[in-house]
């Protein structure tokens, strides 16, 4: 018995080979760095789009605004050199001085439009570009004003020279210069354009950069908890095995231990107690009739065939015996009435198929595999009947236990070690075991043994 | 379409127009059982000379001074060269029983000139009202007799030797000496030689807008008292070169007893002539936000109205523009800044496939509340071909309902008032003396209409027949005001507005049906006011300057 616990630690528990990594840390880092790399993109995109808006309002807007100011200019400019060309025409019956509330009215206009525009001028303005307009203006207007005292004057003709050499000349160099300034304002406006889309461009290309470590992160941490998961199943499978095989060497060791005291109290002390009856018989014989010596050596002989029969029946509750002398057939033929006669369930037993040899250390299993599904039906079924049935099949062995009570698949969730024990049986003879409902309720238990198993049945 | 129908018609917002209170009046077509024939003749012969697209204006007038109104509808003439009939203006008497007489040859006024307006005036003061013809060329003053004739006085008067392309004109006393001045505009220096060729499909020749023309000044001309005119144009400041002017009205933007002047420049900011006291006007209209529309652009702006039409005692202004401009449509604050609130009020969406001429805020349902109608009719016959835009387009009758929203009534109104047309003159006059306001419409190249306003709903007025003594006798500037039950109204005695044309110079206030105002306030020109009481409505009151009311039996 020794040996084949030793046996048993040899065939390899693995001793462990020391704790795997768990894959939490990685995937940790993995998030770490996704926030960190989103938060930096935010902050990356929210001042590319404060540029953005700085740019929009602070050039942009104010560009246009500008150059609708200018634009505006340019119309009162217009109205002055037209105007001018209607005091020169000289087909009104007005004097020159007739058209003074309407230069004034273009010089307010004027005078606000410039005040507007130089609010908006956009900064990259020089000073003498700044200068030049108003200068040109107030230029003008001292012209204007000088004209228009000749006017009053009297001196229309000396007036309508001046409006040509000199106002005309003005009026056209004032135009010129706003033109410049549009022109200028729409160069601006372009290479502002330009930035712009340079910015766009650059937030496309970074977008493009974060979506793609985006998914390249996102593509390898899959991986990792791929390959982890596949590492945690095949841990956990080899976990399994490990357990099974270690559960059916328990019930194997458990087996023959319990084979060997079942002999050893069969043989050894079977034989030692027919021995002592026999001889106490004897005794008791030579003694004279009716005394107390026979009396008492009949009560010890009766103790010694009681002892006797309690180490049978131990022995055979151990294991039974006949399993090895007489087959599994005639253990069950035997068995069941003794089940029926001691729990009052009524056992239908069937047989079917040629009998073959059941090798004594496979129908052991069997033969626990049988107890166990009756001993579930007395304590769980409630069933008053039960049926069994052993077929010998060509390809095996096949033993359904069949009861129409309760059931007790029901408690599959959390399966006590009765059936665990089951199933480690069935794995051992290499066969396979269910647990059905039957469609008249209660449970069924097949347990099917490939014929090779039944009598080759390696220890 | 076939549910809609059977709930009647179905307005802009889908509510059937039944739901609406009806407009409470009708209008029916009396042009023929009055007796009025008349087609504007503008000339066309297929030159499409700019002038013929915009005339011509009509007046309600009462030339006998026998207390009913009459009609003069202004008329074109053949271009020289191209003479086919002669046309004339026609001055029609009221005959006191619905229908008028042709009294043109009669009273002399049968001549034959390129008419565009016509402004009315009594400008010497005798208590018979003299005309001011608008032409293409030479301008016209005829000075009422009295017995029933005109005389032509444009040469001695001081307003002959002048060529232009006047449109609206406008009798007032700018100086308050009592005289009525008189303003005229022009439209741009235009001559059948410098006829520009315009196209609207690029294929034939259509009217231009006036782009294609120079600016022409409007004109002022004081009232020297002998019959003579000077010409203030240049003193007084008016003179503008850039100016595109066709509708003038008169208001007192600041409320100072002097009258302040708003033109309706076409495609050139409009101008809001301030009235500077010392005989001089600035324009203030920039600064008054009216000379632009909200996004700044100069309109193609035609009539022009003025009233009270919020009750506020601030004159608001209604402007008929372009087609795809909207009427404008502006609200006065105290503090002298208009603010165009078509859009808000109704008018402006309904009136953005509209090119609008004639104006005038009128009370025509007698609620209390002003008014606005309009005449529409485009200037060329190929716009359909271009634009989704009619020739022909229907007036329309904008309904106050005193809350800032106007309702057009027009095709509620029958009489065929709402039949497209191109309109073009449009003037108010209470022909029939029943106390609400008839009203008359000229259309370009057709008829005259006379519609009689008929009430349904039981309202009613009071009317006021103002006549100057130390003020001019037409009382032209004095302002009426009106209180009854917590509110009042106000109207001011002016000639122009619209376009082109003039309406009658007594006032009429609706008053529901109320039975007496409690307040009566005259503010005569010079400077007087009078304050009446408890008077009944229903009636017409003549005021005499200085000499107190007379009630009249009915109108």
């Amino acid at each position: 018995m020794e040996l084949k616990i030793a046996a048993l630690y040899s065939r390899g528990v693995p001793l462990s080979p020391g704790p795997r990594r768990s894959p939490t840390s990685g995937l940790f880092l993995g998030l770490v760095i996704t926030l960190a790399a989103v938060v930096a993109y935010s902050v990356y995109i929210t001042r590319q789009i404060s540029g953005l808006r700085e740019l929009q309002n602070n050039l942009v807007d104010r560009n246009r605004k500008d150059s609708l100011q200018l634009l505006r200019i340019q119309n009162e400019v217009n109205a002055l050199a037209l105007a001018m060309r209607d005091m020169l025409a000289n087909d009104e019956p007005y004097p020159l001085t007739a058209w003074t509330a309407q230069f004034q009215r273009i010089r307010a206009d004027l005078d606000d439009a410039l005040r507007l525009e130089q609010k908006f001028a956009v900064s990259d303005r020089t000073p003498e570009q700044r200068q030049y307009l108003q200068a040109s203006l107030s230029q003008f207007w001292d012209a204007v004003d000088r004209t228009f005292a000749l006017a009053r004057d009297g001196k229309e003709a000396e007036a309508r020279t001046q409006i040509r050499i000199s106002l005309q000349a003005r009026q056209e160099a004032l135009s010129s210069a706003v033109a410049r300034l549009l022109v200028q304002n729409n160069e601006s406006e372009e290479q502002e354009a330009l930035h712009i889309r340079q910015i766009y461009d650059r937030v496309q290309r970074q977008v493009y950069l974060f979506l793609t470590a985006t998914l390249i992160a996102i593509l390898l941490t899959s991986l990792y908890l791929i390959r982890s998961n596949r590492q945690l199943f095949a841990q956990l499978a080899q976990l399994s095995e490990q357990r099974s095989e270690l559960a059916q060497s328990l019930i194997s060791t458990q087996e023959s231990t319990l084979r060997h005291i079942s002999r050893e109290l069969h043989d050894e002390f079977g034989q030692v107690l027919t021995a002592i009856g026999s001889m106490l018989s004897r005794a008791g014989n030579q003694a004279p009739e009716g005394s107390v010596l026979r009396a008492d050596l009949r009560e010890v002989c009766e103790i010694a065939q009681g002892t006797l029969d309690k180490v049978r029946s131990l022995s055979q509750a151990l294991h039974p015996v006949m399993l090895d002398e007489a087959g599994l057939e005639s253990t069950l033929d035997w068995y069941l009435p003794v089940v029926e006669r001691q729990t009052g369930i009524h056992i239908s037993y069937e047989k079917s198929g040629t009998s073959f040899t059941v090798d004594g250390n496979a129908a052991i299993h069997v033969y626990r595999v049988l107890q166990e599904a009756l001993n579930n039906i007395i304590r769980h079924a409630g069933a008053k009947e039960a049926s069994v049935r052993l077929g010998f099949l060509a390809e095996g062995l096949e033993l359904d236990v069949e009861d129409h009570g309760k059931g007790f698949v029901a408690q599959a969730g959390n399966p006590g070690m009765g059936l665990v024990a089951m199933r480690e049986r069935a794995e051992l003879l290499g066969g396979t075991i269910e647990f059905m409902k039957p469609s008249q309720g209660g449970t069924l238990v097949r347990l099917k043994v490939p014929r090779e198993k039944l009598n080759s049945h390696a220890e | 379409m076939a549910s809609a129908s059977a709930f009647g018609p179905v307005n802009a917002f889908g509510v059937p127009a039944s739901r609406a209170s009806a407009p409470g009046f009708r209008l029916v077509d009396v042009t023929a059982p009055a007796g009025i024939q008349f087609q504007h003749n503008n000339g066309a012969y297929g030159g499409k000379l700019l002038p013929e697209t915009l005339g011509s204006g009509c007046a309600f007038l009462d030339y006998d001074a026998d207390g009913w109104q009459d009609i003069l509808l202004i008329n074109g003439m053949d271009w020289p060269g191209r003479q086919r009939e002669r046309t004339t203006l026609k001055l029609y008497r009221n005959n006191r029983n619905g229908t008028f007489s042709d009294m043109t040859r009669s009273a002399g006024l049968d001549v034959e000139m390129y008419g565009m307006g016509v402004a009315v005036g009594d400008y010497n003061n005798d208590g018979y009202p003299d005309l001011l013809i608008t032409c293409v060329g030479q301008n016209r003053l005829f000075k009422n007799t009295g017995k029933g004739t005109f005389v032509n006085v444009t040469k001695p008067s001081g307003l002959g030797g002048r060529q232009a392309f006047s449109t609206s004109a406008l009798w007032f006393d700018f100086d308050r000496d009592g005289l009525l001045d008189l303003f005229v505009c022009n439209y741009v220096k235009w001559s059948p030689e410098h006829d520009v060729f315009c196209s609207l499909d690029g294929k034939r020749k259509s009217y231009c807008t006036p782009e294609a023309y120079r600016g022409e000044t409007c004109w002022l001309f004081r009232n020297r008292g002998d019959g003579t005119f000077e010409d203030a144009t240049a003193t007084s400041g008016i003179f503008d070169s850039s100016s595109k002017s066709l509708g003038v009205a008169m208001l007192d933007y600041d409320r100072d007893g002097w009258p302040d002047l708003l033109v309706a420049n076409d495609t050139q900011p409009n101008k809001l002539y301030r009235n500077q006291r010392n005989g001089t006007f600035k324009d203030v209209a920039v600064d008054a936000g009216i000379a632009f529309s909200a996004e700044g652009k100069a309109r193609a702006g035609m009539g022009v109205d003025v009233g009270d039409f919020d009750n506020s005692g601030m004159p608001g202004v209604a402007i008929t523009n372009f087609d795809n401009e909207m009427i404008g449509l502006f609200q006065a604050s105290s503090s002298g800044n208009y603010t165009d609130i078509a859009v808000r009020s109704g008018v402006g969406l309904a009136s953005k496939d509209k090119l609008g001429f004639g104006c005038l805020l009128l009370d025509a349902d007698l609620d209390g509340f002003l008014d606005l109608a309009v005449v529409n009719g485009h200037i060329d016959d190929t716009v359909r071909n271009v634009r989704n835009v009619g020739y022909a387009q229907p007036p329309q009758l904008f309904l106050n309902n005193g809350k800032g929203i106007f309702r057009d009534v027009a095709s509620e109104l029958g009489g065929g008032f709402a039949q497209p047309k191109v309109g073009r003159g449009l003037a108010y006059g209470d022909f029939d003396r029943d106390g609400d306001l008839d009203l008359l419409v000229t259309c370009n190249h057709g008829p005259a209409y006379l519609y009689r306003n008929d009430q349904l709903a039981g309202n009613r007025s009071i009317r006021f027949r103002l006549m100057g003594t130390k003020s001019n006798r037409d009382a032209i500037g004095a302002t009426v005001r009106i209180f009854h039950g917590g509110g009042s109204q106000s109207r001011l005695v002016k000639g122009g507005s619209s376009y082109l044309s003039q309406s009658e110079l007594p006032v009429t206030f609706g008053v529901g049906k109320r039975d007496k105002i409690d307040r009566l306030l005259i503010l005569w020109p010079s400077g007087r006011s009078e304050e009446y009481k408890d008077l009944a409505v229903g009636q017409v009151y003549q005021c005499v300057e200085g000499k107190g009311i007379t009630a009249l039996a009915g109108f």
